[in-house]
């Protein structure tokens, strides 16, 4: 994939008072609608695990005491204290709640991506937001698959053109990008 | 000398007061991340908390340079609901038990 061509085409801008509009390619489409797709799969696998607790699933507690053992998980469902008991029980009480903002978040990008045939995509302020939520949690998730914590801005640079990563880092780019476009026209600015 | 030592006493239940008193607020605190774009985490601060565009600017640079930054203090209740937010829109946040927002 270039890169290049990818930023010269699509970004967010502002369409009258209460509208965000961008033109994305096929191929900008397929990416995200991919990605997107990704973070469902992700967000899928952690199942609640109510037995017969009926209750329990109607006020959705999840009985998960424990964080994800997978990287990427753990970053979308972070733990809220420094303290594991503190967080076992706030996660038993909140992680179904995030999980299922998250998964709406990310359907709600997909819905919209899939249901404009011609890659130009419209949304509200609250749809913005989702979209927002959505492009961050895939670059989260990016994130701990490139290692950013632990690596300089310039290490990801110079990713050998072989390497399976420097794909992944244009597309981790691109999406800040992206993103970027986005706050900027709901922050009424011009990039 | 009755004088000085109920004022000993009361420097004692003072302390003691302080140690099990609950009026210590609670925070919440928001921890620098690579990931995370400082435009997305001063536009994440003004939607949820309405700070407007210069605070939420000053907290997001306080967060990118000293690596945390309290975004919020109130009761353990409301510092969670902040944290659960934040959570939603993907910022590394956590609640703690009394610091000073300075």
């Amino acid at each position: 994939m270039n890169e290049k061509s990818l930023e010269a085409q699509s970004g967010f801008h502002r369409h009258g008072n209460l509208a965000y509009v961008s033109n994305f390619s096929e191929s900008e489409c397929e990416i995200l609608i991919n990605l997107v797709g990704q973070i469902l799969e992700l967000l899928g696998e952690r199942r609640d695990n109510h037995g017969d607790d009926l209750l329990a699933a109607m006020i959705g507690i999840t009985s998960h005491d424990s964080p994800p053992d997978d990287d990427v998980l753990l970053r979308l469902l972070p733990n809220a204290y420094a303290d594991q008991v503190d967080a076992s029980e706030f996660r038993r009480y909140t992680e179904s709640t995030l999980r299922a903002k998250k998964t709406a978040n990310a359907m709600s990008m997909r819905i919209d991506l899939k249901s404009s045939p011609d890659g130009c995509v419209e949304v509200d302020h609250e749809g913005a937001n989702a979209w927002l939520g959505a492009m961050n949690d895939i670059r989260l998730a990016l994130g701990v698959r490139l290692n950013v914590q632990g690596k300089s801005r310039d290490d990801l640079e110079i990713l050998g053109p072989d390497d399976p990563l420097r794909g992944v880092y244009a597309v981790y780019s691109w999406l800040g990008w992206l993103q970027e476009s986005l706050i900027l026209a709901l922050m009424d600015e011009r990039l | 000398m009755v004088t000085t030592k109920e004022t000993t006493d009361e420097k004692v239940d003072a302390a003691i007061k302080e140690i099990f008193s609950s009026d210590k607020p609670w925070v919440t605190i928001v921890w620098d991340d690579p990931v995370n774009l400082m435009s997305y985490v001063t536009y994440v601060f003004m939607e949820l908390f309405r700070f407007p565009r210069e605070k939420a600017n000053e907290l997001m640079m306080k967060v990118h340079t000293e690596g945390r930054a309290v975004v919020s203090t109130g009761s353990r209740e409301e510092m969670e609901h902040d944290v659960a937010r934040l959570h939603e829109y993907g910022l590394w946040a956590t609640v703690q038990h009394g610091e000073s927002s300075s």
